[in-house]
C-alpha cells in the first residue's frame, strides 16, 4: 500500500520535470541554451501565487474545469504502474483509465466553449475532431497488451510481462507500441498534431482551450497537462515494455524499478524532443492521415495476437 | 509515386529474405536462385525501370486518389481482417502445418487483395502497375510459403512473364502520357468511336 502511494506522488512530483526536461533538450538541439529543467516548477509556484480573472460570460463550468481535470488525472495516476507492478487496481482497469482521460478533454472543450470566444470554440472542436480517432487508437493498442497478457488490470500486464521476460517480444508487442507512441503524441498536442509552446492561431488546439485561464486555475490546468504526459509516458514504458520494472516489494526491486523507470521516461523524453526538432506540424486535414495509421496499426497488433497466438 | 516505388523494392527484397529462410530450411538449391532473383528483379531492377519511366513522363505526385488516404487505409485494414478471417480454418488445423506457413498464408492473401485495391482505387498508370506488382508479392509469398517453392522452371517463367509484364506497361504509360499530357487512366474512359 505504501508503495503503491509512493509512486503516485512520484507521478505527480516528477509531471513538470518530464516537461522541463522536454522543452531543455529541445532548446539545445536548436543550440539555444533554454531555461533550467527546474523552470516548469518555477512556472507553476509563480501562477500559484497570482489571482485569476474570469470572463465575465462564464458559467459554473469554466470555474469546475481546473478541478475536474486535475481531479481526473489524479484519479489516472493512481491507476498506472510506475516503479512497483502494483497499483490500486479495485479502482479500475484500463478502460477506467482511458475514460478518466476522456472526462478531462471533455471538461475542457467544455469551458473552452464556455466563455464564447471564437479560439475556444475553435480549439474544442478541433480536439475533439482528433480525439474521435486517437480514442479508439489508445484503447485498441492497449488491448493487445492486455489479450497477451490476458488481464486488463495495467499492473497486472505490467507484471505478467515483466516476469515471462524477453519471450513476450513480438510482432503485436512493436505494432501496439508505435500505434500508442502516436496516440501520445496526439493526445498531449506534441509538433506532428500541435505546438505546445505556442499561442499561434495556427497550431493552436490544446493551448486554445487553455487561453481563458489565467492564475491558480492556469496552474491546475497546467499540472494536469503535465501530469497527463507523464501518465502515457508511464504506460508506454511500463505497458509496453514493462522490463525492469519491480514485480516484488523488497528494497533491491524497487531501486532497480526506480533506476530502469526514470531511464526509460528520459529515454521517451528525448524522442519526444527529437520528433518535435525535426518534423513540423502537420496541416490540420492531413492529422487523419497519421491517425488513421496509427489504428490500423493497433488494429493489426491485435489481428497478430489472435493469429500468432499466445506466445 | 517514387515512395511507393521504394516500398516495393523494400517489400521484395523482405519476399527474398524470406526465399533464403525458406531454402535454409528446406536445403533445396533452386530456392536459393529463387531468392536471389526475387531481389535482383522485383527489388532492383523493376523498380529501376519504373523510376525510368517516371523521370521520362515528368509526372506529378499521386494527387486525386478515387478513394481518401484515411479511408483507403481503413478499408485495407478490413481486408486485411477477412484475408485472416478466411485463412482460419486453414491456419489452425493444427499441427501439420509449419509455422512458415501459418504466419505467411494470412499475409499473403492479404498482400494480394491490398494490391488488388491499389489497382481498382488509384487513377494513375504507375501506381496500377504498383498494385499489380504488389500483387504478384503476395501470390509468390503464398507460393513459397505453402509448397516451399514452385518447381524453379515455373519460377523462371514467372519472373519473366513480370519482366515483360513491366516492360509493356511502362511502355503504355509513356504512350498514354504522350497522347493525353497525363497518365491518368480515367482519360481513357473517353475513347469511343
Amino acid at each position: 500500500m505504501i508503495l503503491e502511494v509512493a509512486q503516485f506522488l512520484l507521478v505527480l512530483a516528477i509531471a513538470p520535470l518530464v516537461t522541463g526536461i522536454i522543452r531543455k533538450a529541445k532548446a539545445l538541439m536548436q543550440s539555444r541554451r533554454g531555461p533550467s529543467v527546474l523552470q516548469p516548477y518555477r512556472d507553476l509556484w509563480k501562477l500559484l501565487c497570482k489571482g485569476s480573472v474570469v470572463s465575465n460570460d462564464a458559467s459554473w463550468v469554466f470555474t469546475i474545469t481546473p478541478y475536474a481535470c486535475i481531479a481526473a488525472v489524479t484519479v489516472a495516476a493512481l491507476l498506472v504502474p510506475v516503479v512497483y507492478a502494483g497499483t490500486f487496481g479495485f479502482l479500475g482497469d484500463l478502460i477506467v483509465l482511458i475514460y478518466l482521460l476522456a472526462m478531462m478533454r471533455f471538461f475542457m472543450a467544455l469551458a473552452a466553449l464556455d466563455t464564447g470566444s471564437a479560439f475556444g470554440g475553435m480549439g474544442s472542436s478541433r480536439e475533439m475532431y482528433i480525439s474521435s480517432v486517437v480514442e479508439p487508437t489508445m484503447l485498441l493498442s492497449i488491448f493487445a497488451m492486455a489479450l497477451v497478457a490476458g488481464t486488463t488490470s495495467l499492473a497486472s500486464i505490467a507484471e505478467r510481462i515483466a516476469s515471462s521476460g524477453l519471450d513476450l517480444i513480438s510482432p503485436a508487442l512493436f505494432l501496439a507500441a508505435a500505434a500508442f507512441f502516436i496516440a501520445t503524441l496526439a493526445e498531449n498536442a506534441r509538433v506532428p498534431f500541435d505546438n505546445p509552446s505556442t499561442h499561434l492561431e495556427l497550431t493552436m488546439i490544446h493551448e486554445a482551450m487553455l487561453l481563458e485561464y489565467s492564475g491558480k486555475q492556469l496552474a491546475l490546468m497546467e499540472m494536469a497537462s503535465m501530469t497527463k504526459l507523464v501518465i502515457f509516458l508511464a504506460i508506454m514504458s511500463n505497458v509496453f515494455f514493462p522490463w525492469g520494472i519491480a514485480t516484488t516489494d523488497d528494497p533491491m526491486a524497487i531501486a532497480v524499478g526506480l533506476a530502469v523507470f526514470l531511464g526509460k521516461l528520459i529515454l521517451l523524453a528525448l524522442i519526444i524532443a527529437l520528433i518535435e526538432s525535426s518534423f513540423s506540424k502537420m496541416r490540420l486535414f492531413r492529422l487523419p492521415n497519421l491517425l488513421t495509421v496509427a489504428f490500423i496499426l493497433a488494429l493489426l497488433a491485435v489481428i497478430s495476437f489472435y493469429i500468432l497466438g499466445v506466445l | 509515386m517514387l515512395p511507393l516505388i521504394r516500398l516495393f523494392a523494400l517489400q521484395s527484397i523482405a519476399l527474398g529474405s524470406l526465399a533464403f529462410t525458406v531454402a535454409w530450411v528446406t536445403g533445396s538449391g533452386h530456392i536459393y536462385l529463387v531468392a536471389v532473383l526475387t531481389v535482383a528483379i522485383k527489388g532492383a531492377l523493376i523498380p529501376w525501370m519504373l523510376i525510368y519511366v517516371m523521370r521520362q513522363i515528368k509526372v506529378e505526385r499521386e494527387v486525386e486518389p478515387v478513394v481518401s488516404i484515411p479511408l483507403s487505409l481503413l478499408l485495407c485494414g478490413g481486408l486485411t481482417v477477412v484475408a485472416f478471417y478466411i485463412t482460419q480454418p486453414i491456419i489452425f488445423t493444427g499441427g501439420a502445418i509449419d509455422t512458415i506457413t501459418k504466419n505467411c498464408l494470412a499475409i499473403s492473401i492479404a498482400v494480394v487483395f491490398i494490391g488488388f485495391f491499389t489497382m481498382i482505387s488509384r487513377k494513375k498508370a504507375i501506381t496500377q502497375i504498383m498494385g499489380l506488382l504488389t500483387m504478384e508479392n503476395g501470390l509468390f509469398l503464398a507460393a513459397i510459403s505453402v509448397t516451399y517453392g514452385m518447381p524453379l522452371i515455373v519460377e523462371l517463367g514467372i519472373f519473366f512473364d513480370i519482366l515483360v509484364a513491366v516492360l509493356i506497361m511502362g511502355l503504355f504509360a509513356f504512350r498514354i502520357n504522350r497522347t493525353f499530357a497525363s497518365v491518368d487512366t480515367t482519360i481513357l474512359r473517353r475513347l469511343r468511336d
